[in-house]
């Protein structure tokens, strides 16, 4: 369960850094078909693994054990708040109709402070 | 393909583990359910570090037997066929262990895997649950506060396994509540640490010569080069270190079932009823062949999960189906025994009760098998 949301992230870290299997994999020291076994989930991936991979992709080991319900948390390089990581978890427990809602409303106070 | 012969060593080990438990476990069993907690015997720690058995899984070059998961899962079938009580100090010992060598540093395994290996081994822990804590491991709330060189733990950890008596547990405790999984981190904590007491001990349905019980940490400092892994991998040190450790929990479920199994078989050939012996009906020996149809069953899985690990493929899925499949097999196997023994079944004088009481626990510790059932479900 892990490793498959584990890979995921490496999969997509990997092509947004332009990369394919075989250039990654030489660069980590891994066979391709290695490679594609983390990213499958297939094989168990160590922490060392996920830190050796992380530091090779300029990404900070928490993309990678952290769930992210809101793909947008990290990967736009915005600083990582607190608050703002709270917000985001806390509206994905909700319903559509819900987080529509409170959107509105933060528009609304936001309108309210210019 | 893989065949399903074990090799020379594997069966070497079977051997010894086989006459370890005949010898040294079995005829002190019945005693040790008697004493319910009232002192734990170290003679039982004493006759598992002569044979090194706490250091089972630890590498050789740090002292220990260094057998792979397939092995472990051979010897522990054997050790749960004495008696799954005693077995619960080797248990939780391979467990704190598994996730020391899984994540721990050269440092961290050169300072403690010894500990647990040779003559005068000690026993160790893993503390995971909390009284509010149990499935939901993100709710945990042992804190972790970071003072210059070290950690300072506050909080109680509950239903411990050698809870009071290990020389070192692995403490899973949270840096921001708030974070949930992504706030959780592992420590070895020594034993003696200060600040650190046994709290309630247990008094179980089963399992009764094992020790069970609470841990308070209260103002307990950890050094910082006891952290294990990375500041907040803790979710990912636990869950890889129970996917590892299942296949064996499932091998000593095998290991009571077998027990009772035997024990119904060999009476059922004996007992005659309307003269002749109450194997020749089929209503009992039915029974018997489920009961072993299932114990084959329930192995080759565990062993398939254990070969997994070994092989350092994802052992997940295979891990908790072994879990689930053994545990509940061995609860209706112990209780099948119990029907073909009749009246006698039930009583003290036969050892079916106590493997009924004791393989209970297996379904409910390391993960219920109701979350492994959600595992299970969400990788479908």
């Amino acid at each position: 369960m892990i490793y498959k949301d584990i890979g995921k992230k490496i999969q997509k870290a990997r092509e947004a850094a332009g990369l394919c299997q075989e250039t990654l994999a030489s660069r980590l020291g891994y066979t391709q078909a290695a490679l594609s076994n983390y990213e499958l989930g297939k094989r168990r991936l160590y922490l060392a693994n996920i830190e050796q991979i992380a530091k090779e992709l300029n990404k900070p080991l928490s993309y990678f054990l952290e769930e992210s319900p809101v793909p947008a948390k990290t990967e736009q390089g915005e600083p990582r708040d607190e608050t703002i990581a709270e917000i985001i978890r806390l509206l994905s427990e909700l319903p559509a109709e819900e987080r529509h809602y409170l959107l509105e409303y933060i528009k609304w106070r936001r309108d309210r402070l210019r | 393909m893989i065949g399903f012969d074990l090799n020379e060593e594997q069966l070497g080990y079977q051997n010894m583990a086989r006459t370890f438990a005949e010898q040294e476990m079995k005829p002190y069993a019945a005693e040790l359910d008697r004493r319910q907690g009232t002192a734990f015997d170290w003679g039982i720690v004493r006759r598992f570090a002569k044979a090194n058995l706490l250091g089972l899984g630890v590498p050789q070059e740090y002292g220990g037997l260094g057998v792979d998961h397939l092995t472990a899962a051979v010897v522990t079938e054997e050790l749960g066929a004495a008696c799954l009580g005693m077995s619960e100090p080797v248990g939780s010992t391979w467990l704190a262990t598994c996730c020391l060598k899984l994540v721990g540093n050269e440092d961290q395994k050169r300072r403690y895997l010894p500990l647990v290996c040779g003559e005068h081994a000690t026993l160790a822990g893993l503390a995971v649950t909390e009284p509010e804590a149990g499935s939901d491991m993100a709710a945990i709330r042992t804190q972790a506060t970071r003072k210059e060189d070290h950690y300072i733990l506050n909080g109680t950890k509950a239903f411990i396994t050698n809870a009071g008596l290990a020389g070192f547990y692995i403490v899973f405790a949270t840096t921001d509540p708030r974070k949930r999984d992504s706030g959780l981190n592992a420590f070895i904590v020594d034993g003696d640490a200060q600040g650190l007491t046994l709290g309630k001990v247990e008094e179980m349905m089963g399992l009764r010569a094992s020790q069970v019980g609470e841990l308070i940490f209260d103002n307990v400092e950890v050094p910082l080069e006891n952290l294990l892994g990375v500041e907040n991998t803790g979710y990912l040190i636990a869950m890889q270190t129970l996917d590892m450790s299942r296949p064996g929990m499932g091998a000593t479920a095998v290991g009571v079932a077998r027990s009772a199994f035997e024990t119904a078989l060999a009476y059922a050939r004996e007992r005659t009823q309307y003269g002749r012996p109450i194997i020749a009906n089929q209503a009992i020996a039915f029974m018997l062949a489920d009961m072993a149809t299932e114990i084959e069953a329930a192995r080759l899985l565990t062993w398939k999960a254990s070969w997994l690990i070994d092989q350092g493929m994802d052992s997940t899925m295979a891990s908790s189906m072994c879990k689930v499949v053994a545990t509940e097999m061995a609860e209706r196997v112990c209780s099948r025994a119990i029907q073909i023994l009749g009246g006698q079944g039930y009583t003290r004088r036969w050892p079916l009760e106590k493997y009924l009481r004791d393989v209970k626990a297996l379904q409910i510790y390391e993960g219920t098998n109701q979350i492994q059932r959600i595992i299970i479900s969400s990788m479908l």
